[in-house]
């Protein structure tokens, strides 16, 4: 009785340590494919946005595995991904498996419910155990964006491409292997040094804020890897988004009324001053956050996701003045016609430091 | 004599246009690059060279359009550049106070906006490719219409009739019927074009301030039907600069001027000689992983030059690496 659910990013880290602490039998869907996007467009109604297809595929190569216990967020207040879990199950019945569907509430009683889904898969394990299993996928999570957040900083301007990348990639593997705290602990210092010791050049890379959509920011597969583009291209990225704050807020801090995207929000006033579901709010607000501090933001967008075209209409029109680049994100998107845009984007931003520096010549 | 030489090739032409120290263009080239990319640059290489005096010695090479980085290996590029900074920077150096830079060429079409001499924001069409030459180029051939006659016909309406422009199927089943029921060639040519600009205003253009002067670039630029349709839709000035098509390669030629004089290098240029080179393309499926990315390689006597096609960078970062 395996469970299993939808990839995102590294999330499948933490849950696996939590799965193991508690003893849980899980099969993890393989790792993101063109074979996942394939199966997840095939079962899909063609306008919904690449999170339904991919996790769909992910649940449909699971399956295949074995798994049959399915752990898929649902709720309302986000957008229509909130209801996505009843459309899959209905997808995958119609497909021929059995299996049953758990969804994880992601509007309310977002902590307790999860510990009441972990006690069950556990067959009531002692609530201490339960909390210390949590603990450390959390402590894992946080591993996993810290080194994340320091291979942004070196990859533009590493001296001999991809070392960020082969570090990265080992990094993961062993925050993944790590048995406990002790093991953790090496794993992240032992590649957070190797990362300060990569050989740099002397650029100074130009920043660009990642924004947009929460899954097709943290997916990179969905994403086509924009950021890793970015980095061959020296652009430093900040992504405001990463699974562990976003985990630290959303379980512990929002129910105790603290919102940080209040700030966020606020900054969006002017402009937008409500919630149209997804991250649109947010995209608009960071938009203006950025403006004056980083170079230039990339917008990523999942296509068909109304809550970001409405964000994407608004940002050309505020006060607060920098370069937008937005990628609509869909199992269409091509890497040629990315990188040409990207290109074009990061000369725009070289050419505008350039004249602020006023070296430019006349053209 | 000093020259710098820029290669654009696109999906559907290739041009070359060669420049000398003071920015001048000296002599270009232009042809239809008919899917065979490797020998369309040998081919403009050559012709380039038979129109430059003996004297002229290459000092900086760019290449652009989306066979840059192909092109560049062929060439020996001192700069691959992608082709909206080229078209940008070409634009800018015609005239000089430059607002807006539309250009369609044969399957993509884009906007630069450019503010204080330098590009603000840019578009491309990305879903959809009604409205580029290409499918101009269909409808001449399906009306037995040489593509200048087209333009030289949709001239000489008064009475255009209304076209769908959104997508190229509907359009041509809308012209197709306005046909059928009679109504003047002429008339529906100039509704066609008037079609595309609004198509091209509403995807490419949606969201930018378009502000003149305008610069009108690209192949599609030599069809006066279209240039006037985009003055009439806009309601200002365009302006189409002498050679519009060649504009990506001259761009190219100006970067490529400006990256070797900014830092004084000696230009990687292979030499005319790549002419008489044999290339060899294959292609084959990466099995690492379950993406089964389809990589192409670029080889001269079975010596690797290039690899591209992955959705990771085991085999671009490696060409010594042995193939399947």
């Amino acid at each position: 009785m395996p469970v299993t659910m939808p990839r995102m990013g590294n999330i499948h880290i933490p849950f696996k340590a939590l799965f193991e602490g508690l003893g849980i039998d899980y099969i993890m869907p393989p790792p993101n494919t063109q074979r996942t996007m394939t199966l997840g467009t095939k079962h899909s109604p063609e306008g919904l946005c690449i999170p339904f297809k991919m996790t769909l595929g992910n649940l449909i190569e699971a399956l295949e595995l074995g798994a049959d216990k399915l752990l898929v967020p649902g709720g309302y207040g986000i957008c229509r991904l909130g209801y996505y879990f009843k459309t899959q199950a209905q997808i995958l019945q119609d497909i021929g498996y059995s299996f049953e569907m758990i969804p994880v509430g992601v509007s309310e009683r977002k902590f307790l419910g999860i510990m009441e889904i972990v006690r069950r898969l556990s067959n009531n394990a002692p609530w201490a155990k339960i909390v210390s299993s949590f603990r450390f996928g959390i402590a894992k999570m946080n591993a996993l964006d810290n080194v994340e957040r320091k291979v942004h900083r070196v990859r533009p301007v590493e001296a001999v491409r991809g070392t960020a990348n082969r570090i990265y990639a080992r990094a993961v593997a062993a925050i993944d292997r790590a048995p406990d705290y002790r093991g953790l602990k090496t794993a992240v210092s032992g590649s957070l040094a190797e990362l300060d010791g990569v050989a740099r050049n002397e650029a100074r890379p130009m920043v660009v804020g990642i924004t947009g959509e929460f899954y097709v920011v943290l997916e990179p597969f969905s994403n086509l890897d924009v950021e890793n583009e970015l980095g061959k291209l020296g652009v430093e990225v900040r992504r405001s988004t990463f699974i562990s704050e976003w985990m630290k807020f959303s379980l512990f801090l929002n129910p105790l009324g603290i919102n940080e995207k209040k700030r966020v929000q606020r900054a969006a006033a002017p402009y937008l001053n409500r919630d149209i579901g997804g991250d649109g709010w947010e995209s608009v607000g960071e938009k203006v956050l950025h403006a004056g501090k980083y170079d230039g933001i990339v917008h990523l967008a999942p296509f068909t996701c109304m809550p970001e075209i409405i964000a994407q209409n608004i940002m050309p029109h505020t006060e607060e003045q920098i370069p937008v680049l937005t990628i609509l994100c869909d199992e269409q998107l091509a890497k040629p016609g990315m990188l040409t845009r990207l290109e074009a984007f990061v000369d725009l931003l070289e050419r505008k430091r350039r004249v602020a520096a006023g070296t430019a010549k006349a053209n | 004599m000093e020259i710098f030489l820029g290669i654009d090739v696109g999906s559907v032409s290739t041009k070359l246009a060669a420049m000398d120290c003071r920015r001048e263009l000296v002599a270009s080239a232009y042809m239809p690059t008919r899917g065979q990319p490797i020998e369309m640059v040998q081919r403009g290489l050559a012709e380039v060279k038979s129109k430059l005096p003996p004297d002229a010695v290459i000092s900086g090479v760019a290449t652009t359009g989306s066979a840059r980085y192909l092109a560049g290996v062929i060439a020996g590029a001192d700069l691959v550049k992608n082709e909206i900074t080229s078209h940008a920077i070409a634009a800018l150096h015609c005239v000089p106070g430059v607002q807006t830079v539309i250009e369609i060429g044969g399957q993509d079409s884009k906007i630069i906006i450019i503010r204080d001499g330098i590009v603000n924001d840019f578009g491309m069409n990305t879903v959809c490719a009604a409205g580029t030459g290409s499918f101009l180029d269909h409808q001449a051939l399906r009306l037995n219409l040489g593509i200048e006659e087209l333009s030289r016909r949709a001239l000489t309406s008064t009475n255009p009739v209304r076209i769908a422009g959104r997508c190229t199927v509907f359009a041509e089943s809308d012209m197709v019927h306005k046909q059928q029921i009679g109504h003047r060639t002429e008339d529906i040519l100039l509704g066609l074009c008037q079609a595309l600009v609004r198509n091209y205003l509403s995807n490419v253009g949606i969201g930018k301030e378009i502000k003149p002067p305008v610069v009108f670039q690209g192949g599609v630029a030599y069809n006066q039907a279209i240039v006037r349709a985009f003055r009439e839709e806009l309601g200002t000035e365009i302006t189409v600069p002498q050679s519009p098509a060649i504009m990506g390669a001259f761009g190219a030629a100006l970067l490529a001027h400006e990256e070797m004089s900014h830092n004084h290098k000696v230009s990687n240029f292979n030499g005319f000689g790549v002419v008489e080179t044999y290339y060899h393309t294959s292609s084959f499926i990466c099995k690492s992983c379950p993406n089964q990315c389809e990589i192409a390689q670029l080889a001269q006597n079975s010596h690797i030059l290039a690899r591209w096609g992955g959705r990771c960078d085991i085999w671009e970062n490696q060409p010594d690496k042995t193939g399947p």
